[in-house]
């Protein structure tokens, strides 16, 4: 029944948008792009009620999906694999596409809703021709289903209880958010494409309104991605146990690097907007922004290379890489008809000013997007020529990307006042003295208690004459409605910044980890504080064991956990006890348990906190915005 | 122009900390962040909390309290599990900082050069 409903409907939908792309009325382009929306909609729905009902003749809710799952993770497994989250995008894809038809379309002419159409009917054209959320199953594996098909009216098989979504997944409610915050950035940096490109092709006298638009439209992606790379590293931490947040994983890498390009085109839009320079530069940006999403899916799901998160194969890659190179000669094309009115950008006159402040930031943003590219391909390059495995760790980041993002640190110093005239900076050293002495002697005191290193040393000044002279700033000027709301944006995000990196460099160059091997109803000392270890307690869930081990301290009891997943072959997964102060978290893993003895990781791991807290503030920038709708 | 003084020793100060006292991370633990857990998802031997990870950690302990220079412990891995075993791509394969650094020394010229001369 689904299955049936769930592919014609796919089918609708497609024809749908081919209409919507060669309709030349502009009469019925509204009433098609809610009908698009309406159909994406309710094809979500749709599959849900399929992971609800236990339909398991839908080989995806076979696959990924079964009884003894809990609701949440059940609704959250529409996403946790590729054909769904390829439902996932096409519905946020739609939700854009009417946003921008409402708020952004470019009233004289039809382009960008054509343009839009275009990279819809790309997505839904895969879930049609390739692989469908609704194909049903025709033959059945030991569990879940090994033949799938996507043509409707088929006999179908049905098994009695699926597969499961993979222990990873279903370990934490962070799961259900962090996707679709991730997706909602990633697709919507494809509104500032459409804008950029469609405004472009029909060559307007000030044809500046298209950086207008596409700034606009990078900002709510940009934030997106932001909560979602903050949410996926807190629920790496919370749930993996290994005491990390970052990895410099294939897929994180990915997501960084839109993050990275859009980060420094929200920079480089506003001096195009101000002093009408980089025009061809932030065309870019723009189409490289987009190209990067296309990219970031083909690596994670094309199975080129392994990671955690990498867990789809399937013939995506070359779908993918096809679409990277029709939207990329539609880029090119569009980009080299406009080569006149690229050519009038205006050069930068004032190196140390405004303008050239954004241009070094546009330039370190840029190349660390660039490092991480090239760090993320190197072993499929390497592998091609010299047919040797390599990994890229993080000593390769911390090298090459390490100073980039401290320089960039450096320069937001200066971003609380820039004039366009060049940086007199032995005025700023006199006006800012005495800020600099307080966020100095900060840091000595600071260092006082920590293992010291010049890198760290660096760090730690630079974040705190940040936010010394941020937050003195707001103090003085934000009362009064001076500058426009994307200043105070900015300043609120630096802050966040600011605070982030002092958190990082903490946990960086601090944190430490012993193992303990002991008995239940014994102790032990970490840090200065003694820590209790009870008895383990078995809990029998329908889709896990949990061994939970209680273990308290003099304030707190907290426990660390052994999941054992039915129905997987992967290993337990161990989730952590953390006792959280601002400064530092005692982090305690367990091991193995043996009888009544156990071995535990304890890690004293600093600043996790603090980065949480910066990272959170660079999310609120947003309410500037507000005050003035310019979102 | 006095607090421009105290700024001078402030600087002296924090410029001299590393040197009265200098960070301290033992052989063991920079080279289980530099293994890769070969068993594990990308994750280092330091970071893994596999028992793979933790008697590829007793070997490497053992090394280093025989004292085998970094040379002969890298060689010794490598021998064994390949060259992926290395997270840390530098020491044998210089192109990886190579290449990188020269793209982006050219993308910086580049833009420079397009912003800067005027026609």
């Amino acid at each position: 029944m689904i299955y049936n409903i769930g592919i014609i409907f796919s089918w609708i939908s497609l024809g749908l948008l081919i209409f919507l792309f060669f309709n030349k009325k502009n009469l019925y382009t509204e009433i098609l792009v809610r009908v698009n929306l309406f159909i994406q909609v309710f094809l979500f729905c749709l599959l849900e009620v399929g992971l609800f009902l236990n339909d398991f003749s839908l080989s995806y809710v076979a696959n990924y999906s079964a009884k003894s799952t809990p609701p949440l993770y059940k609704f959250a497994s529409l996403w946790g694999s590729l054909d769904g989250s390829i439902l996932l995008w096409n519905l946020c894809l739609s939700l854009f596409m009417y946003f921008y038809l409402k708020l952004y379309k470019d009233p004289s002419s039809n382009i960008d809703i054509k343009i839009f159409t275009l990279i819809m009917i790309f997505f839904v054209g895969y879930t049609v021709f390739s692989s469908s959320p609704f194909a049903g199953c025709i033959e059945l594996a030991t569990i879940g289903c090994s033949t799938s098909t996507i043509l409707p009216f088929a006999e179908l098989v049905t098994s009695n209880t699926g597969r499961g979504p993979n222990p990873l997944l279903q370990n934490h409610p962070l799961m259900a958010i962090h996707p679709p915050m991730l997706y909602i950035g990633y697709v919507g940096m494809t509104m500032p494409f459409v804008a950029a490109t469609s405004r472009l092709y029909s060559k307007k006298e000030d044809s500046n309104s298209w950086i207008e638009v596409a700034e606009k439209t990078t900002y709510i992606p940009w934030l997106f991605l932001t909560i979602g790379i903050t949410l996926g590293a807190a629920w790496s931490y919370e749930v993996l146990g290994w005491g990390g947040y970052w990895a410099w994983d294939p897929v994180e890498n990915v997501s960084f690097i839109p993050w990275l390009l859009a980060t420094a085109f929200l920079h480089s839009a506003k001096i195009q907007k101000t002093q009408n320079t980089l025009l061809n530069w932030n065309y870019i940006l723009v189409g490289l922004m987009f190209l990067s999403t296309l990219f970031g899916t083909f690596i994670t799901r094309s199975g080129v290379l392994i990671s955690v998160h990498a867990f789809s194969n399937g013939n995506i890659g070359t779908y993918l890489l096809f679409g990277m190179l029709l939207f990329g000669l539609i880029f090119i094309g569009i980009g080299s008809k406009n080569i006149e009115y690229f050519s009038k950008s205006k050069k930068i006159d004032n190196w140390f000013g405004k303008s050239g402040f954004f241009v070094y930031n546009n330039i370190f943003l840029f190349s660390s997007a660039l490092v991480i590219f090239i760090g993320t391909i190197f072993p499929l390059i390497y592998e091609t020529l010299y047919s040797r495995q390599i990994t890229v760790g993080r000593a390769y980041y911390d090298i090459l990307v390490g100073p980039l993002l401290l320089i960039l640190l450096g320069l937001m110093i200066f971003s609380v006042k820039l004039s366009i005239k060049n940086l007199n900076i032995q005025k700023w050293l006199n006006d800012n003295v005495v800020l600099i002495n307080i966020a100095l002697m900060v840091t000595i005191f600071t260092l006082f208690l920590l293992n010291n290193s010049y890198i760290l040393i660096v760090t730690v000044s630079f974040s705190f004459l940040l936010i010394f002279t941020t937050v003195s700033n707001f103090y003085k000027n934000f009362r009064v409605p001076k500058g426009s709301s994307s200043y105070w944006t900015g300043q609120i995000a630096h802050l966040g910044i600011g605070i982030f990196a002092l958190g990082i460099i903490l946990n960086v160059s601090q944190s430490f980890s012993t193992e303990k091997e002991l008995n239940s109803f014994q102790e032990f000392n970490f840090n200065n504080e003694t820590y209790f270890v009870y008895d383990t307690i078995e809990e029998r869930l329908p889709e896990k064991n949990v061994l939970k081990l209680p273990i308290s301290n003099s304030k707190q009891t907290k426990y660390t956990s052994l999941n054992i997943f039915k129905n997987s072959s992967q290993q337990a997964i161990s989730s952590p006890a953390v006792f959280r102060s601002i400064i530092n978290d005692i982090y305690i893993t367990v091991k193995f348990i043996n009888e009544d003895s156990y071995k535990l990781i304890v890690r004293n791991n600093y600043g996790v906190l603090i980065m949480w807290i910066g990272l959170l503030i660079t999310s609120l920038s947003f309410f500037p915005r507000l005050r003035n709708n310019e979102v | 122009m006095k607090s421009r003084y105290i700024t001078f020793v402030l600087i002296l100060i924090i410029v001299s900390m590393p040197l009265i006292s200098p960070s301290s991370e033992s052989r063991l633990e920079n080279w289980s962040k530099i293994l890769l857990c070969p068993v594990c998802q990308g994750e280092t031997i330091y970071d893994s909390p596999s028992e793979y990870a933790d008697d590829m950690k007793s070997i490497l302990k053992e090394q280093i309290d025989n004292g085998l220079t970094d040379g002969q412990i890298n060689a010794f891995w490598v021998e064994r599990y390949g060259e992926r075993i290395i997270t840390n791509p530098i020491t044998n394969n210089t192109e990886i900082l190579i290449v990188p650094i020269s793209i982006v020394l050219i993308f910086i010229s580049i833009f420079i050069r397009k912003l800067y001369v005027k026609k």
